[in-house]
C-alpha cells in the first residue's frame, strides 16, 4: 500500500469540496458524528452539506467558500490518499500553489454549464509550473446539462488546446456529477456514451511520484553529535544512491570526501537509496554544514550567482521589489539574494511570455533573474525538481513571498 | 468499511516525512521544546525524534502543561519515560497560573481547565524563550487542524492566523520568526489515527495502560462514559457503573470520555477502530462539541 497525494482545483462553485465530500462519503469513510455535524451547521438544507466536511474555518462555512487548503485522508485496499482541497478564488491562488507543490495528481474541476474560465487556465498554469505528473479533468455538474455528450467533448477539446501549450502530462477527462455521484466512485448509468473508467478508478491506478534513482543528491539538514562519536551529517538522500567508500563532493565549497559510515533510522548500513533519511560520516574528519549539497558527479551541478527562474509571487501584502534584498532557500541552503530583473510575465490568456511588463502582482508568473550574494550550487528544475526549486523569504516579515523553479 | 492493516510502505513514507520535519526543527531552531501529554500521539513524537537524531538522544526537553486533572496512568507513564531516556522534563501547572493571575477556576459538573492551558503555555514559552513547540496534532483529528500548516506561525500574542498562513511549498518549511513570535510544528500532521496504531504495532511502541481495556467506575453523561474522579462533581441523577473501558484519546479527566471496549492488545484496538462508526474526537472529547468552531477559537487564543 502506497500513498497518493492529490489536489482538487477549480473555480469557485465548481464543486471541489462537494467532490471530496462525495469521494469520502462513497468510500464510506466519513464517521457518523461528522455527518451529523455537517448536517447541523447548515440548517437551510435537508440533505447533508458535503462541502462542509472540508471547510474547516468559520468564515468558510459562513461564506460558503474555501479560503485556505484543507487536508483530508482516506484509505482503500490499494492506497492511502492525502487530499488537498484548494481554494478556487483568484486571491487565494497562493494557497493553491502551497497545496499543489507535493502532489502526484491535480483534479481540475470545470462546471459543464460554464466551461473553461480564467481560473481553469490559472490552475492549469500552476500544474504546468509545478510539473504535476498527472492531470485529471473532471467536467462536473453533468446533471445540469442533461448529461449531454457534446458539451463534454467540446470542453475536453478546448482543454486539450491549452494543455498542449502548457505541456501538461498524462491528462484524462471524466464527465461527472459530484453532487449525485456519477462517474466519481460508481459508473454512471445516465451517461452510457462514456466508456471510460471512473475518477476513483483512475486515482487507484495512476503512479505516485518516485525519486530519481541515478543522479545522487543529498542535502544536509543538521549535524548530529554525541559524546563518543564524531560528527554525523543528517538529511534526506533526495535522489540516487550512496554506499560506504563512495567519493562524494560537498557543495558549494567543492570539497571532496569519502563516506565512512551510513545510518538509516537507528541502524548502521552499507548503502542507502533515494528517499532514505540518512546520517553519514566522512573519512579523515571532513565536515559539512546545514545547507550543503552533497553529490556524486553522474550529472554535474550548475555553479553561478545568477539564476534564470520562473517565479510565482505569493505575498499579497508586499509587491515584488526589484533590487530589494531577500533570502533565497533551496532545500536547506539559504543565502541573501536580489531579484535584478523581470524578463517577462506569462500572459494568462495566451500563455505567451509578455516582455512589455515590469509590473508584478500577487499570483503572477514571471520570468526573472535572481542574483545571489555568492556563487551557489543547483540543478535546473528539468534535471531534478527537488534541487531546482526554491522559495524567496521577505527579510523583515519572514513571510514566504515567492516560489521559483530554476530554468538555468 | 474496510479493515486496514499495515502492509507495504505507506508507514515508511509517513515516518520519513516526520523524520525530515524533526531534522528541520533541529537544524532551524535554537530552543525547541516537545509538548508532551502522555498520550499516544506525543509518545509517537518522542519515538520519531529519537529515530531522527540517532545516534544522539532526542535533545528536545518535554513540556507538560499540567491542568492538575490528569489520569494517574498518564503521569506514571510520563515519569517512567523521562527516567528511561533521561529527558529533561518541564512541568508548569495551570493551577499556578490561576493563582498568579487571579483567574477563575472553572466550576460545574465537568470543570475543565482546557482553555486556561493556553495561558500557562504562552507564559512558559516566554519564560524559557522557546522558539518552536513540537506538537502531536494531526490534521485528521478535527476540521480546524485540517487547515493548519506543518510549521504554523503564532504571532506575538500566541495566536494562530488562519487567514494569513505562510505559503509552505515542497519540503521547504520556513521557521524564520521575529522576536516574540513562535512556531508550532506538527511532525505527524499527515498521520491518521489508524496510521498511528499500525505504526505502534509495527515498531512495538509502549503506551499508557489507559489505551487498553480495563475496569473503571464511570457515569454515563449524554451517552458518554466519564470516569469517576475527584475532578468531576457527581449529582443525584448520576449512577455509577463499573464498565470495561479503554481510552481512545487521553486528555483531562474532566473532558475525556472512555469507550466500552474489550480490546486488550494493539491488534484488537486496530480492529475496534476499523469497525467504529465514530471519529476519534467525536467519540471521546466533550470539549470540541460546545460549538462548531470550538477548536478554531482555542487556537486563536494560543492553544496547540
Amino acid at each position: 500500500m502506497d500513498i497518493l497525494r492529490f489536489i482538487t482545483a477549480g473555480n469557485i462553485d465548481d464543486g471541489k469540496s462537494t467532490l471530496i465530500g462525495r469521494l469520502l462519503y462513497d468510500i464510506g469513510q466519513i464517521k457518523s458524528d461528522i455527518i451529523q455535524s455537517v448536517s447541523k451547521s447548515d440548517k437551510t438544507l435537508n440533505s447533508i452539506n458535503l462541502a462542509h466536511i472540508t471547510d474547516g474555518l468559520r468564515s468558510e462555512r459562513e461564506q460558503g467558500i474555501t479560503i485556505d487548503i484543507a487536508y483530508k485522508y482516506f484509505t482503500t485496499q490499494n492506497r492511502k490518499y492525502i487530499i488537498t482541497d484548494a481554494p478556487g478564488h483568484f486571491q487565494y491562488t497562493k494557497n493553491l500553489v502551497t497545496g499543489a507543490s507535493e502532489v502526484d495528481a491535480m483534479i481540475i474541476l470545470i462546471d459543464a454549464n460554464i466551461g473553461i474560465t480564467e481560473q481553469t487556465r490559472r490552475h492549469s498554469l500552476v500544474a504546468s509550473f509545478l510539473n504535476i505528473p498527472n492531470v485529471l479533468v473532471a467536467i462536473n455538474k453533468m446533471d445540469n446539462v442533461a448529461y449531454n455528450e457534446e458539451i463534454f467533448i467540446s470542453i475536453k477539446n478546448q482543454f486539450l488546446v491549452l494543455a498542449k501549450k502548457l505541456k501538461l502530462q498524462n491528462i484524462s477527462f471524466f464527465p461527472i456529477s459530484a453532487l449525485l455521484g456519477d462517474n466519481v466512485n460508481l459508473v454512471s448509468s445516465r451517461m452510457t456514451w462514456y466508456n471510460g473508467i471512473t475518477l476513483m478508478q483512475c486515482l487507484e491506478t495512476i503512479n505516485a511520484k518516485i525519486p530519481n534513482s541515478h543522479i545522487t543528491r543529498f542535502s544536509v539538514q543538521c549535524i548530529i553529535e554525541t559524546k563518543d562519536s564524531e560528527k554525523g551529517f543528517a538529511g534526506k538522500l533526495i535522489s540516487g544512491n550512496l554506499k560506504i567508500g563512495d567519493s562524494i563532493e560537498i557543495n558549494p565549497e567543492r570539497k571532496s570526501a569519502i563516506i565512512k559510515n551510513i545510518i538509516i533510522g537507528n541502524t548502521y548500513r552499507n548503502d542507502a537509496i533515494a528517499g532514505d533519511d540518512i546520517c553519514i560520516y566522512f573519512e579523515n574528519g571532513v565536515e559539512a554544514k546545514r545547507g550543503d549539497l552533497i553529490i556524486k558527479n553522474e550529472i554535474p551541478l550548475f555553479f553561478s550567482n545568477k539564476i534564470e527562474a520562473t517565479l510565482c509571487w505569493l505575498n499579497d501584502e508586499k509587491q515584488l521589489q526589484i533590487g530589494e534584498e531577500y533570502l533565497l532557500r533551496i532545500n536547506s541552503f539559504e543565502i541573501k539574494c536580489r531579484i535584478t530583473s523581470i524578463r517577462h510575465k506569462i500572459d494568462i490568456q495566451s500563455f505567451e511570455k509578455n516582455t512589455e511588463t515590469n509590473l508584478s502582482a500577487i499570483n503572477d508568473f514571471l520570468g526573472v533573474i535572481i542574483e545571489t550574494a555568492e556563487v551557489i550550487a543547483f540543478d535546473s528544475f528539468s534535471t531534478l525538481p527537488e534541487t531546482g526549486c526554491g522559495i524567496i523569504i521577505d527579510l523583515k516579515t519572514n513571510y514566504t513571498s515567492a516560489a521559483f523553479i530554476i530554468e538555468k | 468499511m474496510l479493515n486496514i492493516k499495515a502492509v507495504g510502505n505507506y508507514l515508511d513514507t509517513l515516518e520519513s516525512e516526520s523524520i525530515y520535519i524533526f531534522r528541520e526543527i533541529y537544524g532551524q531552531f535554537k530552543k525547541p521544546v516537545l509538548l508532551f501529554s502522555g498520550g499516544k500521539d506525543s509518545t509517537l513524537l518522542i519515538y520519531l525524534a529519537q529515530k531522527a537524531l540517532f545516534p544522539a538522544n532526542s535533545p528536545f526537553p518535554l513540556l507538560h502543561i499540567d491542568t492538575g486533572h490528569n489520569f494517574k496512568e498518564a503521569l506514571d507513564f510520563r515519569d517512567e519515560l523521562v527516567k528511561k531516556f533521561g529527558f529533561e522534563l518541564i512541568v508548569r501547572k495551570v493551577e499556578d497560573t490561576i493563582k498568579e493571575k487571579n483567574l477563575i477556576d472553572p466550576t460545574g459538573k465537568f470543570p475543565s481547565r482546557n482553555i486556561l492551558q493556553s495561558i500557562t503555555l504562552l507564559d512558559t514559552i516566554n519564560e524559557f524563550g522557546f522558539d518552536a513547540c513540537i506538537g502531536g496534532g494531526r490534521r485528521d483529528e478535527e476540521k480546524a487542524r485540517a487547515k493548519e500548516r506543518i510549521f504554523s506561525i503564532r504571532d506575538k500574542n500566541g495566536a494562530w492566523q488562519p487567514y494569513n498562513q505562510r505559503p509552505e511549498l515542497w519540503k521547504l518549511y520556513n521557521g524564520k520568526i521575529n522576536t516574540g513570535e513562535n512556531v508550532r510544528v506538527f511532525p505527524i500532521s499527515n498521520w491518521s489515527e489508524m496510521d498511528v496504531w499500525n505504526y505502534i504495532l509495527r515498531e512495538k511502541i509502549e503506551l499508557p495502560s489507559l489505551y487498553f481495556a480495563h475496569d473503571r467506575k464511570c457515569i454515563n453523561f449524554n451517552g458518554k462514559l466519564i470516569a469517576v474522579s475527584n475532578f468531576i462533581n457527581l449529582d443525584k441523577n448520576d449512577t455509577i457503573e463499573e464498565k470495561k473501558v479503554r481510552y481512545r484519546t487521553v486528555g483531562d479527566m474532566t473532558c475525556t470520555a472512555a469507550i466500552e471496549s474489550e480490546a486488550e492488545s494493539i491488534e484488537q484496538v486496530i480492529d475496534e477502530i476499523a469497525s467504529s462508526n465514530m471519529s476519534e474526537r467525536g467519540e471521546t472529547r466533550i470539549d470540541d462539541q460546545f460549538s462548531d468552531a470550538a477548536m478554531e477559537d482555542r487556537k486563536l487564543q494560543g492553544y496547540f
